[in-house]
């Protein structure tokens, strides 16, 4: 495992100034293409009395407000939902801290600060949000490759490997169908969890485009993600895999909107609704049903510059467990 | 020393002696030997409280158990020869004990706590850490130097544990999830170690013997009550003038859906972590344990009526809950790791819950008590005792492995319960018509 060096090295590197001018195009091609869309950019809020639960094995880190304990945002998935109370179509370009598991210090693929671009869509069924992800997705890699060819040549990106991914539609392959690959390749993989760290390195490294993962086992993630009704146990969410090994870069869901369901799945969680008053009272007063995703930011650019590790694609990065500036 | 602590209604004097003497406290006093004739009493036994006390160990007299090990050996087995190390919940513990919840009350914090710690670390023996150790005493980084912490008693549990035995199994109840006990100890570089040893466990608890249906309850003084207002109920019982309230923890709603969910998600976030689950003794308790070894809990505890070192309603503890024996018979654990609780001291009783179909049996206010005792020895010389005890039934059963005990080695059961009932089939289908 190889760690940041210290600050000075590490800004006045050129693979680090390289991955974020590439960071910086893949941040205006986004915002262009979605306000091009008709989507309201929103800036995101950093602290609340609660944040998303759903990230799995992390710690929230308490912030004293006033007296009261509040969260540094770990998502802000509780506001997206919220917010399209006053507009159909937002996104954010959010930072989020989880304090995540030691072991994944060593995945090349965590940071304990990192930043996602949050996509939210009233109204959008699981297609839709899907459609709109994969333009998105497509058009931040095309005009990358466009705009920035002499950068991904200093990083010694392939970009005969990163242009297949605008070859054909992006696949797509149930989560247990993914496990009963997984299985074949001799990899020990839970059919009730989500696909671990491992597994979708095994997964991405088969793949040459980047593909998705869907209906997830209803445990495995956040409250919010909406049950199929027609898969009763399965959820209407997907993963985005990264081919040539590099894994998840994005997880999105159509959204439960419903309060008596919604309160049932916080107490699958094992919490007390209670602390969820101010989202529970809007969910009950009614908010839009809706679907959306995060594409992790530093991920997005590790796969498009072609990066070992995701660290290098942030001016200050904290790898889990690691203390850093 | 200043002896704080007291059990009414356990056999304390008899845990304290223990504490002290070792095994040597399972033998009539020594001083008496040659003088005084022993025998059984012409009266019942008066201690006997429940079915676990009244239920006889009755050793057959043909035993081809005992010959297999005598061929195994190449001479007459000996008590000595009866092997009690076990696998307990995904940890191997050198005797089929584990240390039950110590929780957020003064009793269990500092002092005694750390003491019972250390020394369940250094026989190895699986502990559990309780609920609200959080909420109340914090968890013990940045400052918060409180001895109490949940981050002392693990390390004071890890400080001479041998390597291969052992394990920490920490709760999270309803209120602990607020303060998200278990990410923070998953993402804590204290239990690495435990859980790249694979000696980590997370508890999720539904309830306790003492109280079922009940939430934790503490006494707090009404200062240090406020800062807790709005995460647990405070209730000014003793009256509007005390400087002390009753503070009680919400029990948690579950359902058949949510025990499964819960566990699934605590599987999905925590891999490396072993599940355990714990559960009052209440009428579907044998549903339950079903529930929790199908969605992959790697133990069940379960709290008899019995169990208990916390605070709990006078009428709580004398009406309240299906005793001991009742939820094993219920249960019928079979080859799934169960582990049972309630007035644990000695080793008849946890001999009949093993012979239930216990995997192990949790020590409460006995461990309390040792450590009250003796910080540095009360705890390991009443294990010693127990290990004795436990040895010298066994091989009078004619066994030699702690897993053979069963139902034929005792006496006094229902009829209905004389024969162990087939295995239930798994639950694998929710009902979900019990989502609103």
């Amino acid at each position: 495992m190889i760690l940041p060096p210290d600050p000075r090295t590490h800004l006045a590197s050129s693979t680090t100034r390289a991955a974020l001018r590439l960071q910086r195009r893949i941040l205006d091609s986004v915002r262009a293409h979605l306000t091009g869309l008709g989507f309201t950019e929103l800036l995101p809020p950093i602290i609340g009395p609660v944040t998303d639960p759903g990230a799995r094995g992390a710690k929230q880190v308490d912030v004293d407000y006033y007296g009261h304990r509040y969260k540094l945002m770990t998502s802000a998935i509780l506001y997206k939902q919220a917010a399209l109370l006053g507009f159909d179509k937002i996104f954010f370009i959010a930072p989020n801290i989880r304090l995540e598991p030691l072991e994944t210090a060593a995945t090349s693929r965590h940071l304990a600060e990192f930043h996602q671009i949050d996509v939210e869509v009233a109204g959008a069924s699981r297609d839709d949000i899907l459609e709109l992800l994969e333009g998105l997705v497509s058009r931040v890699i095309e005009r990358t490759l466009e705009a920035e060819a002499a950068t991904l040549d200093e990083l010694g990106r392939d970009t005969a490997a990163l242009g297949k991914a605008l070859l054909s539609p992006f696949g797509r392959r149930t989560h247990s169908d993914a496990v009963d690959r997984l299985r074949q390749l001799g990899h020990e993989q839970s059919a009730d969890a989500e696909i671990d760290w491992q597994g979708e390195v095994l997964l991405a490294a088969e793949a040459e485009q980047p593909f998705l993962i869907t209906d997830y086992p209803k445990g495995s993630r956040g409250f919010y993600d909406r049950e199929s009704k027609q898969l009763p146990g399965f959820l209407r969410n997907f993963d985005l895999i990264a081919p040539e090994g590099y894994g998840e870069l994005c997880s999105g869901s159509e959204r439960e909107n419903d309060y008596g369901k919604i309160v049932t799945r916080i107490r699958e969680t094992g919490e007390n609704p209670a602390k969820y008053e101010w989202y529970l009272k809007a969910v009950r007063e009614g908010i839009p049903a809706s679907a959306g995703f995060g594409i992790g930011l530093e991920r997005l650019t590790r796969y498009i510059a072609g990066l070992d590790s995701v660290w290098q694609a942030s001016a200050y990065p904290k790898v889990p467990g690691v203390p850093s500036p | 020393m200043t002896r704080k602590l007291t059990a009414a209604g356990f056999p304390e004097d008899l845990v304290r002696a223990r504490a002290r003497s070792g095994p040597a406290a399972a033998m009539p006093d020594l001083r008496e030997y040659g003088l005084a004739m022993f025998g059984a009493s012409d009266t019942p036994d008066p201690g006997a409280r429940d079915m676990l006390d009244t239920l006889r160990l009755v050793p057959p007299v043909l035993m081809p158990r005992r010959l297999e090990r005598l061929i195994d050996l190449g001479r007459e087995p000996l008590y000595t020869d009866v092997a009690l190390d076990t696998e307990i919940g995904g940890f191997s513990s050198p005797l089929p004990f584990i240390i039950s919840a110590l929780g957020s009350t003064n009793l269990a914090g500092g002092r005694i706590g750390n003491a019972v710690a250390r020394q369940a670390g250094r026989r190895g023996i699986p502990m559990v850490i309780g609920e609200n150790v959080v909420p109340s005493a914090g968890y013990g980084r940045l400052g918060e130097a409180d001895h109490r912490s949940l981050r002392n008693r693990i390390r004071a549990y890890c400080a001479e544990l041998p390597d291969g035995w052992g394990g920490i199994a920490v709760q999270q109840s309803t209120e602990d999830a607020d303060a998200e006990v278990w990410n923070l100890v998953y993402s804590d570089p204290t239990a690495l170690a435990l859980i790249e040893s694979g000696r980590l466990a997370f508890e999720l608890k539904l309830g306790q013997g003492a109280k079922p249906g009940l939430g934790g309850m503490s006494v707090v003084e009404t200062a240090d009550g406020t800062a807790a207002v709005g995460q647990f109920t405070l209730d000014p019982v003793f009256g509007p003038d005390a400087s002390r309230v009753l503070r009680s923890a919400t029990p948690g709603t579950f359902t058949q859906e949510i025990l499964h969910h819960q566990i699934v998600l605590m599987r999905n976030n925590f891999p490396q972590a072993r599940v355990w689950v714990k559960l009052p003794p209440g009428r579907d308790i044998a549903a339950a344990a079903g529930i929790a070894w199908a969605a992959g809990a790697d133990a069940v505890t379960v709290d008899g009526a019995e169990a208990g070192t916390g605070w709990a309603p006078l009428s709580f503890m004398n009406h309240v809950g299906l005793p001991l024996a009742e939820c094993l018979l219920r249960i019928a654990p079979h080859d799934t790791c169960c582990i049972a609780s309630g007035r644990m001291w000695e080793g008849t009783r946890a001999v009949k819950a093993l012979a239930l179909g216990a995997r192990a049996v949790g020590l409460g206010r006995a461990a309390f008590l040792a450590a009250d005792e003796d910080p540095e020895q009360g705890l390991l010389k009443l294990l010693d005792c127990c290990a004795f005890e436990m040895q010298l039934l066994i091989s009078a059963l004619g066994k030699y492995v702690v897993a053979e005990v069963g139902r034929e080695d005792l006496w006094g059961l229902p009829p209905a319960a004389t024969e162990p009932p087939p295995t239930p089939p798994p639950i694998t289908i929710i009902d979900s018509k019990e989502i609103p």
